[in-house]
């Protein structure tokens, strides 16, 4: 049992850590693994308030958005062994093939 | 001890969701990407208990069986697959992450601040709840995944049913970008 208002702190946390992650982090896999965070992060706000409201809508959509990140995360991390393959890196500022 | 125990127990979301949190954390700030994978595990993990402590049974069950079962280990293989070691003397973070890092901090403070006396506030009464129906009889707080499920294959079938389209055609594309190139 949690009051909504700590559900919401939580998911803030989680998804401000996300943020961080990908803005600071050169890796590519430590990215993708932050936006999965932030993803949860938006389940967690998505379960409490389907628990405030009542209603099974916010499990639901819970369980779509779980399943879209794992479609997400398989293409992901096949775009990061085709670059690792083609230009041997996985650090994103060495994607620099548009900058000219 | 048994009062501890017991105003423990009425906190485990905030316990869980500060465990997620700093194994987020670490996540992000561990040098190396095996490590990086494990905080993730652990932080999905917390997630999976604070949707227990939601009564969320069958939700935290899937994350434990989606999350620790299936990314994981395919983050893991990508990490054995991909040779990490040679970036190390690149750094590990970007340029505008002195930038980056005090403004994320000052918007957590920012918005903290708002949920200054929210953590440890009045826990929400409400148990779920389903149109007559639907449920059918059903009792619906003491079972979740029927409830669930109800709802789901009722009111949420066309997005079900575009995920499974979207599945498939993230698995065609997976194992078309990962494959060797033509011989």
């Amino acid at each position: 049992m949690a009051s909504p208002n700590a559900v919401l702190l939580i998911s803030f946390l989680l998804f401000s850590i996300g943020i961080a992650g990908v803005l600071i982090r050169r890796n590519a896999l430590v990215i993708l693994m932050c936006i999965e965070l932030m993803l949860n992060a938006a389940n967690l706000n998505f379960v409490s308030m389907a628990r405030h409201s009542g209603t099974v809508g916010g499990h639901a959509i819970a369980l779509l958005v779980m399943g879209y990140a794992a479609a997400e995360v398989a293409v992901g991390l096949a775009l990061v062994v085709a670059i690792y393959r083609r230009r041997d890196t996985i650090q994103v500022d060495d994607m620099n093939l548009l900058k000219g | 001890m048994e009062s501890i125990l017991a105003s423990l127990g009425q906190h485990l979301f905030v316990i869980f969701g500060l465990m997620a949190c700093a194994a987020a954390a670490v996540m992000i700030f561990s040098k190396s990407a095996i490590h990086s994978v494990l905080a993730f595990l652990t932080a999905m993990l917390c997630v999976a208990a604070c949707y227990l402590c939601q009564q969320a049974e069958f939700l935290g069950v899937a994350q434990l069986l989606v999350y620790a079962g299936g990314i994981v280990v395919l983050f893991l293989f990508v990490v054995m697959l991909v040779e990490l070691s040679k970036f190390r003397e690149k750094g590990l973070f970007q340029a505008q992450a002195k930038v980056a890092l005090p403004l994320v901090v000052a918007f957590v403070g920012v918005f903290s601040w708002f949920f200054r006396q929210a953590l440890f506030g009045a826990p929400s009464k409400e148990a779920l709840t389903l149109p007559p129906e639907i449920s059918g009889g059903l009792d619906v707080a003491a079972n979740n995944a029927q409830a669930v499920s109800r709802g789901l294959f009722s009111g949420w079938l066309l997005p079900f049913e575009i995920l499974s389209v979207i599945l498939l055609v993230a698995l065609v594309g997976a194992i078309v970008l990962a494959k060797s190139e033509r011989a």
